[in-house]
C-alpha cells in the first residue's frame, strides 16, 4: 500500500465516519460562508490606528497629503540617514517622479548589493500595523527583503482594519491568491541570543513607511 | 515507532539530575523565564484594549481545530486536491525515515547540493540533517537559534527559543570557530554585533542554496497554502530565492480558510511571545508565476504521519490541536528547572510530556508523564485549550494498566492500601515514620539526601514535620 493510502486509511479509521460525500459537501458549505471568529473594535480611526501600531513595531512614519511629495520625502529620510540614494523599486510605484527628487531608481528585482528598496503596497490592516505585499511580475518579493532598508507607500484609502477585511479585499480584486502573500509588520528581528531583541536578522534593518492621502 | 530509536526519554530521571546541577544552564533557564511569563501576559492583556476576550478567542481556535480534526479525511483531500491545483506536488510520509527519503529524492532530482532550512520540528522528528549530510547535501539551519544550536552539534532545547541554554560565551565560542577567527570577550552591548556576523554569513548561504526546506505553522485547506510565520526573515528567505522549496508538515496542521487562520494568528504569537503579531506571515500557495521573477519553480508538500493518525478517535485526540506556540513550556517549573534536553527527544514541556511517549511509545517515555508538579499552568495558558495534566494524567494511568510501572511502586502503593486501611496500624506506622524522618533531620528541619529516595533529593531538601504526626497535632489542637 502506498504512505498515502496507508495513512488515510489510518486517518479515516481514526475518524471514524463513512458519509465521506456529505461530510465533503458540509466542509465546502462552510469554507463559502467566510465565518470569522471574534473581531476587534478598533478605536481609533484606521489611518490613526496603523501609525500608532506600525511605530510600536520599531518602523518609522511619515504622513503626507499627496502621494506626489514621496519621492523628495524618500530622498530627505535617505540623506538624514546617510544610506544612500540609490534604489531598487517595484513596478507598482516606479512611476512617480523619482528622479526629479535626485535618486536613482531601478525597476527589477532586488539583489544582495542593493541597500534600499522601495515598494507599495497591495492593502495595509490597521489593527496590527501590518503591510500586505503580493508578489509578482511588477512587485517581486525579494525588493522587501533583501536591501537593509524598505520604504514602503500606503496609500491611507487602502488601509482595511483586520486581516479578514485585507483577505475579503483580496478575493473581490484579485480571485486566485499570488504565489506569496507576505504580511509585513516592521524590521526583521531576533531575540536569539540571550532573549536580547536586534533588529535586522535576516531580512531589513529598518522599515520606513510613507502614508499618503485621506480617507475617501 | 520508528521515532523511538532516536529518543532519550527513557534517560530523564539521569538527564534531569545533571541539568539540575549545570550552574550554566540553570542561569540561562532563570534569565529566560519571566521574560516569557511576562511578555505573554503583557500580550494577552493588550486583547482587552480592542474589547477582545481571550476565552472567546480561545474557544474560537479550539473550535477551528476540533472542526478539522474530527473530519481530517475530508480536510486533507481538499488540501491534496487545491495544493495540486495550484501548481504544487504533495507527498506522504508514514514517517521520519520516509520523510529523509523523499527530500533526498527530490534534492538528487534537482541537482541540489545545500538546502537552506527555516525551522522545522518535523525535520527534527526525521534526523533529517543527518540524512542530508549522509547524502552529500549540505544542511545549513538560518533561524538563528537553529544555527546556534546545529553548530554546537546539538539538538533545540525550545520549540520556539531553540538556543534558549546557550549563555553569549558560548554563541561566541561557536561562531569564531565556525567563522574562522580569534575567541573575543563578548558582553550583552554585543550582541547585535554578533548577529549582524551571523547575517552576513547565512545571506551567502541563503543566495547560494539550490533548496529550501521549510515546516508550515498552518496549510490553509481552501486555497492549498502554506502559511509560515517568522520573525527573522528567514522563513520569507528560503521560500522565495532556492529554485526548490519543501515543505514539511504534520496531517494534523490543517485549518479550513483564510478566516480561520486569521483568528488562530490573534493568538500563535501572543501566546508565544507575546507579539500582537509575528514580523513575517507569508501565505505561500503553489510555484513561481509566469512572470514572476522569484519564488520557486517546484514546490513539494510532504504530509507527515509519524504517529498523529493514531491519535484520532482516541483520548488523546485534543493534541492533536496543538499550535507549538511554546506557552505550555514557557509556564512550566518543570520546564525551567530542567530546560528542554533533559526530555530526551523533539518536544519538551508539558507538550513533550506528552507527545513523546505517544509518538515513540509509551513504554519508552515512562519518566515524562510525571514530569509535571500539576500546577495546571500549561493547561490555563494553551490558547487550543489543550487539558494537558489530564492528558498526562491517562498515560500514567495507561502505564499502569500495561503494567509498566516498576515492581517497587505497586509494592509500595499496595502495602500503603492495605496500611491506611486499618487506622490503628497506619497511626502506628506514621508514628514511627514521622520520627524515623525528624531524627534523620537532625533536628534542622530538613533532610538533603534522603537514603530511600535519593533522586528526590539531588536538586533540593525534604523538609520534614517536627516529629509528630498529623493525628497526634491536630489531637494536641482539639484539647487546647
Ligand atoms: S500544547 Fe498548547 S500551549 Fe503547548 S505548544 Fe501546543 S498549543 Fe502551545
Amino acid at each position: 500500500m502506498s504512505a498515502r493510502d496507508e495513512i488515510l486509511k489510518r486517518v479515516r479509521a481514526g475518524v471514524g465516519k463513512d458519509d465521506f460525500s456529505a461530510r465533503r459537501a458540509l466542509a465546502e458549505a462552510y469554507m463559502a460562508e467566510r465565518k470569522r471568529g471574534p473581531q476587534p473594535t478598533l478605536g481609533a480611526e484606521l489611518a490613526v490606528r496603523f501609525k500608532s501600531k506600525a511605530e510600536s513595531l520599531s518602523s518609522s512614519v511619515e504622513v503626507l497629503p499627496e502621494r506626489a511629495e514621496a519621492p523628495a520625502a524618500v530622498a530627505r529620510y535617505l540623506t538624514a540617514g546617510g544610506f544612500g540614494l540609490q534604489a531598487v523599486i517595484t513596478g507598482d510605484v516606479a512611476g512617480l517622479d523619482w528622479t526629479g527628487s535626485g535618486l536613482t531608481v531601478a525597476a527589477r528585482p532586488a539583489v544582495d548589493a542593493d541597500k534600499v528598496g522601495i515598494s507599495g503596497c497591495f492593502c495595509a490592516v490597521a489593527e496590527t500595523g501590518t503591510l500586505m505585499l503580493l508578489s509578482g511580475p511588477e512587485t517581486p518579493a525579494t525588493v522587501s527583503l533583501l536591501p537593509e532598508t524598505h520604504i514602503a507607500l500606503v496609500e491611507v484609502s487602502r488601509i482595511v482594519a483586520t486581516m479578514e477585511d485585507a483577505f475579503a479585499l483580496l478575493r473581490a480584486e484579485r480571485g486566485d491568491l499570488p504565489r506569496a502573500i507576505n504580511f509585513i509588520s516592521g524590521p526583521s528581528r531576533t531575540g536569539d541570543i540571550e532573549q536580547t531583541i536586534v533588529l535586522g536578522a535576516h531580512g531589513p534593518c529598518r522599515v520606513h513607511l510613507i502614508l499618503t492621502g485621506t480617507n475617501p | 515507532m520508528s521515532a523511538a530509536k532516536h529518543s532519550q526519554a527513557m534517560h530523564f530521571q539521569a538527564r534531569a539530575g545533571k541539568e539540575v546541577r549545570n550552574a550554566v544552564l540553570q542561569r540561562a533557564l532563570q534569565k529566560a523565564k519571566p521574560l516569557f511569563v511576562g511578555k505573554r501576559a503583557k500580550g494577552i492583556a493588550a486583547l482587552s484594549e480592542d474589547k477582545l476576550e481571550f476565552e472567546a478567542l480561545r474557544t474560537a481556535c479550539e473550535d477551528i481545530r476540533n472542526r478539522v480534526l474530527t473530519d481530517l479525511d475530508v480536510w486533507l483531500a481538499i488540501f491534496e486536491e487545491r495544493a495540486r491545483a495550484s501548481g504544487a506536488e504533495v507527498l506522504w510520509a508514514r514517517d521520519g525515515d520516509e520523510i529523509c527519503r523523499h527530500v533526498v529524492d527530490v534534492a538528487r532530482q534537482h541537482g541540489v547540493t545545500k538546502a537552506t532550512k527555516s525551522k522545522s520540528m518535523l525535520s527534527e522528528e526525521a534526523r533529517l540533517n543527518e540524512a542530508l549530510a549522509a547524502a552529500g547535501i549540505r544542511p545549513v539551519e538560518t533561524d538563528l537559534g537553529e544555527y546556534i544550536v546545529q553548530l554546537a552539534g546539538e539538538t533545540p532545547s525550545h520549540i520556539i527559543a531553540p538556543a534558549v541554554h546557550k549563555t553569549i560565551g558560548d554563541v561566541e565560542a561557536l561562531f569564531a570557530k565556525e567563522h574562522g577567527r580569534p575567541v573575543e570577550t563578548r558582553t550583552s552591548a554585543d550582541i547585535p554585533a554578533m548577529a549582524r556576523e551571523a547575517r552576513e554569513v547565512l545571506r551567502q548561504h541563503f543566495l547560494s542554496a539550490e533548496m529550501g526546506i521549510s515546516g508550515a505553522n498552518f496549510l490553509i485547506a481552501e486555497t492549498g497554502t502554506a502559511a509560515l510565520v517568522t520573525n527573522e526573515g528567514n522563513g520569507r528567505m528560503v521560500t522565495t530565492l532556492p529554485k526548490v522549496h519543501v515543505v514539511i508538515t504534520g496531517i494534523e496542521k490543517i485549518v479550513p480558510t483564510l478566516e480561520d487562520f486569521a483568528t488562530l494568528m490573534r493568538l500563535l504569537p501572543r501566546s508565544a511571545t507575546g507579539q500582537s503579531i509575528s514580523n513575517y506571515v507569508s501565505l505561500l500557495t503553489g510555484t513561481k508565476q509566469p512572470g514572476d521573477s522569484d519564488g520557486p519553480e517546484k514546490t513539494v508538500f510532504i504530509l507527515v504521519d509519524n504517529g498523529r493518525a493514531n491519535l484520532l478517535g482516541s483520548a488523546y485526540q485534543d493534541m492533536l490541536r496543538c499550535i507549538r506556540c511554546g506557552a505550555c513550556m514557557n509556564h512550566c517549573p518543570v520546564y525551567f528547572s530542567l530546560g528542554g534536553h533533559a526530555y530526551g527527544w523533539v518536544y519538551p514541556g508539558p507538550m513533550g510530556s506528552v507527545l513523546t511517549p505517544l509518538y515513540t511509545g509509551i513504554e519508552n517515555a515512562l519518566d515524562l508523564p510525571h514530569a509535571s508538579t500539576g500546577c495546571n499552568q500549561c493547561g490555563s495558558v494553551c490558547p487550543v485549550r489543550i487539558p494537558l495534566p489530564k492528558l498526562m494524567h491517562r498515560l500514567r494511568e495507561e502505564q499502569v494498566e500495561r503494567g509498566l510501572r516498576p515492581w517497587s511502586e505497586s509494592f509500595g502503593l499496595k502495602a500503603w492500601a492495605l496500611v491506611a486501611g486499618k487506622p490503628a496500624l497506619y497511626r502506628w506506622v506514621m508514628r514511627r515514620a514521622a520520627r524515623y524522618l525528624n531524627w534523620l533531620a537532625d533536628g534542622s528541619g530538613s533532610i538533603r539526601i534522603f537514603g530511600l529516595a535519593p533522586g528526590w533529593t539531588a536538586g533540593r531538601d525534604l523538609p520534614v514535620s517536627s516529629g509528630k504526626t498529623f493525628h497526634e497535632l491536630y489531637a494536641a489542637r482539639k484539647r487546647a
